[in-house]
């Protein structure tokens, strides 16, 4: 074929293919430091999306937005029948909500009776969805809050009733959340009545399958689910969904968080436990600052 | 021969990268995230592939390589690999552009389904090599299949929308003499 395409291909097409080799293997070799050296490439990918997505909200944020309002409009055909709904939903709430009112202060009365110290650890951050991981393989959505308002790598987000994900990877100004739907997100979490630990394991499909149960029999569709807190990692006690069967058998989880719209996330300020290691020294005598310095017991909430 | 001036393909190429850009930021856009139960099409290395068949002047292997690395970062993939073999891909069909300028759309869709396919399946094998943690097979079968089913409203697009066509004998005869 290149014989009738004329003499000057004949100079140029060995030059391009040794270009073209090059660049080829200039690639591969960026394939391979990332798989031998991945935390320095992924820290790289962080810094680049933190330099770059920023500058983009301004197309991000409005057309997600005008995206929305569009999803929204076309519910408009139903709202009567919504309007009636909402109705009496709120009708049930109202009685729900007197009842929480009774028990927090109940609560409130009985943690002030037996001088609890409430852990700290819950004061959040929100930040706002930038944009997501654009190929249907990854769960992760990036946040437009990052290293500079205080985030860490581990602390866990939710919306405003569940758990979505955890942080994992901070930039200056961005940060990303890898959603519980992602493949590599493993979450220990506690199946409420029976009190099992388990994993929830994310398979990039809605409905996460739970694994590692001890007895499956001893849990019914319906059931909550709750973090666990085990490894110290992750808060325990966050809303993470209901088990349901799956068309498989499998069980699943049913997310409490709306994942159909993530807007907003809080982010949760964690600090991990305090452990008690040494069983405790003698207190002498004028050794007064030793039994004011011990390390703090954890608390349990 | 105005269409074949280097100001003309550096306009072009330009239109490549603004495109590239935007189905990226579209991409990124955080509309649905639910999973989803099937995956999309990849909409970018199939309008790549349209335009090195159409006017490879338009698309310097290089504009390839560069923007498929970006896209590797931004969409969370491994970074290189995919773009590596995009490359290779997109290479095979420029040196077969000019032999499908005569036949009819059906072989050449045939072409590009074949070279997806392969670039898909290397991407698999590669990937299990290195033990990188790795999409489903099923699911990115699911995935070439629908890619490749988009081809031709890819083509079309290309055609119509950006109106990068096959040069005609003439114009290829004159780009002769002015290489």
């Amino acid at each position: 074929m290149a014989r009738d395409r004329g003499n000057s291909d004949t100079f140029v097409r060995p030059i391009r293919q040794i270009l073209v080799a090059g660049l080829v293997l200039f690639l591969v070799l960026i394939f391979l430091v990332w798989r031998i050296d991945n935390p320095r490439v992924e820290r790289f990918r962080t810094n680049m999306i933190d330099r770059v997505l920023p500058n983009f909200d301004w197309v991000l944020l409005p057309v997600t937005g005008a995206a929305n309002m569009v999803s929204d409009f076309q519910s408009y055909a139903r709202v009567y029948q919504q309007n009636q709904e909402l109705r009496r939903e709120l009708q049930q709430m109202k009685s729900w909500k007197e009842a929480a009112l009774q028990l927090e202060q109940k609560n409130a009365k009985l943690l002030d009776l037996n001088n609890v110290r409430l852990d700290p650890k819950f004061t959040f951050i929100t930040g706002v969805v930038l944009a997501d991981s654009g190929s249907p393989f990854r769960q992760s959505v990036l946040l437009n809050i990052g290293g500079q308002d205080g985030l860490q790598d581990g602390w866990a987000a939710m919306d405003g009733i569940g758990l979505v994900g955890r942080i994992s990877g901070v930039g200056r100004k961005t940060s990303r959340v890898i959603l519980l739907t992602d493949r590599s997100s493993r979450i220990p979490v506690t199946v409420q009545p029976s009190g099992q630990t388990a994993l929830l394991v994310g398979d990039n499909s809605a409905l996460p399958p739970i694994e590692f149960l001890e007895a499956p029999e001893r849990v019914r569709p319906g059931d909550r689910v709750v973090s666990s807190g085990d490894g110290g990692v992750f808060p325990a006690g966050l809303l993470v969904g209901q088990v349901a069967e799956g068309r498989d058998g499998l069980l699943r989880v049913r997310l409490t968080a709306d994942y159909e719209r993530l807007e907003f996330l809080r982010i949760l300020r964690t600090h991990p436990a305090e452990a008690v290691s040494d069983p405790g020294a003698l207190v002498l005598p004028g050794d007064q600052p030793v039994d004011e310095a011990s390390p703090e017991v954890a608390q349990d909430g | 021969m105005d269409s074949a001036s280097p100001v003309h393909n550096w306009i072009y190429r330009g239109i490549f990268l603004s495109v590239a850009a935007t189905i990226i930021l579209i991409q990124l856009l955080p509309l649905d995230t639910l999973p989803p139960s099937i995956p999309a099409p990849d909409v970018l290395p199939i309008l790549t592939f349209a335009w090195v068949l159409r006017r490879p002047e338009y698309v310097p292997i290089a504009l390839v390589g560069l923007v498929f690395l970006f896209a590797d970062l931004f969409f969370m993939r491994p970074p290189g690999l995919w773009a590596a073999l995009i490359v290779v891909g997109a290479e095979v069909l420029r040196a077969r552009g000019l032999a499908f300028r005569e036949m009819p759309f059906i072989f050449e869709w045939a072409l590009v389904g074949a070279v997806m396919a392969a670039v898909t399946l290397a991407n698999q094998v590669v990937l299990a090599i290195t033990v990188t943690p790795a999409p489903g097979l099923a699911a990115s079968l699911i995935q070439m299949v629908l890619t490749i089913l988009i081809y031709p409203a890819a083509a079309i697009v290309t055609r119509l929308l950006f109106k990068v066509r096959r040069p005609t004998p003439g114009e290829l005869s004159a780009r002769r003499v002015r290489l």
